[in-house]
């Protein structure tokens, strides 16, 4: 992004950069369990995210922006749903989708299930829900854009962490 | 044939190797002892009349003191009947004949109960991990695993499981 990284862009260019960012979110859905059938009811006719652009055509995490980890996470999966977040570039986000990828869900006393995806990947959004409804989901999304619109571009493109708050 | 009539069948073969015999639910449930397991499974196979050559499942069943219990559920889909075939090993020596020489899907069912329970299958062509990663340590599904999280943290609920 050449000189973002290094300023801060004024704030009309960033309203417009962060715009557009938000509204072309290409995700890639990593379904693990029954949350994985609500996030496709989020995308068909009826909810619809594509409208809220939403694209849920990535052929795999080297073309996507988002990643919705919906599902329980077991602790033979962790390691590839790890490498598939290293594989997405930058910027990328992730949503967690449900409880059992919140906390372990109603699994949290087994002996097989990692006790949430934010164990092993940062996570931004957090949808809570057995499974969650679709709306839910777009309101986990609607509060990722908002997250999104209020980044810094500097502190997105640099090494540094991201410590912005959803406004 | 009636439950009864297929447990006649298998003390007439294996007589004082078949340890306990009930029926319940239209289902007869054989215990045998540990050694002719595998040999039990055999004649009820390819004995004609009772035909058993279906192999549904086999699972393990902590017992507790009494030991480790092995239970597979056979059908036959010509007389349409069914069988339990049931043993118990002894907690400190788990150990059985592998039944792969009888039902080639016994395989998979065999490496769960071993990675699951602990217990060996003598003769089995490849007992590794089936279903736990590679690192794995103890065998999760004996009443005596430790859940970390149940250590942690008391169970949350107004009842313990199985209350």
């Amino acid at each position: 992004m050449g000189l973002s990284d290094k300023v801060e862009v004024p704030p009309p260019i960033r309203f417009v950069l962060n715009w557009g960012r938000k509204y072309s979110l290409w995700v890639f859905n990593f379904g693990l369990a029954c949350c994985a059938i609500e996030f496709i009811a989020t995308s068909m006719a009826e909810h619809d995210f594509i409208r809220m652009g939403v694209i849920p055509f990535a052929h795999g995490p080297r073309q996507a922006d988002l990643m919705v980890v919906s599902g329980t996470l077991t602790d033979k999966m962790a390691p590839a749903v790890k490498r598939l977040y290293e594989q997405m570039p930058e910027p990328k986000y992730v949503i967690s989708f449900g409880s059992c990828a919140n906390c372990g869900g109603p699994y949290w006393d087994s002996y097989s299930v990692a006790k949430g995806v934010d164990q092993i990947i940062p996570v931004d959004v957090y949808v809570p829900g057995c499974p969650p409804r679709p709306e839910a989901l777009l309101q986990g999304i609607i509060k990722l854009q908002t997250k999104i619109q209020n980044e810094s571009l500097k502190q997105r493109y640099s090494a540094e962490p991201l410590t912005v708050e959803a406004g | 044939m009636t439950p009864e009539e297929i447990i006649q069948r298998l003390v007439a073969e294996l007589g004082d190797d078949v340890v306990e015999s009930e029926t319940s639910y239209d289902v007869a449930t054989v215990t045998v002892a540990p050694a002719r397991y595998a040999d039990a499974a055999r004649f009820a196979k390819t004995t004609r009349g009772l035909d058993f050559t279906f192999f549904d499942f086999l699972t393990g069943v902590d017992e507790g003191e009494q030991g480790y219990g092995v239970v597979t559920h056979l059908y036959s889909p010509i007389h349409k009947h069914h069988i339990q075939l049931r043993t118990v090993v002894p907690n400190d020596a788990a150990t059985l004949p592998t039944m792969t020489g009888v039902f080639r899907g016994a395989n998979w069912h065999e490496r769960e109960t071993w990675e699951m329970f602990g217990i060996v299958f003598d003769g089995h062509p490849n007992l590794v991990k089936l279903l736990l990663p590679d690192e794995f340590e103890g065998h999760p599904l004996r009443k005596e695993f430790l859940l970390m999280s149940r250590e942690v943290k008391p169970w949350p609920g107004a009842k313990e499981p199985g209350e």
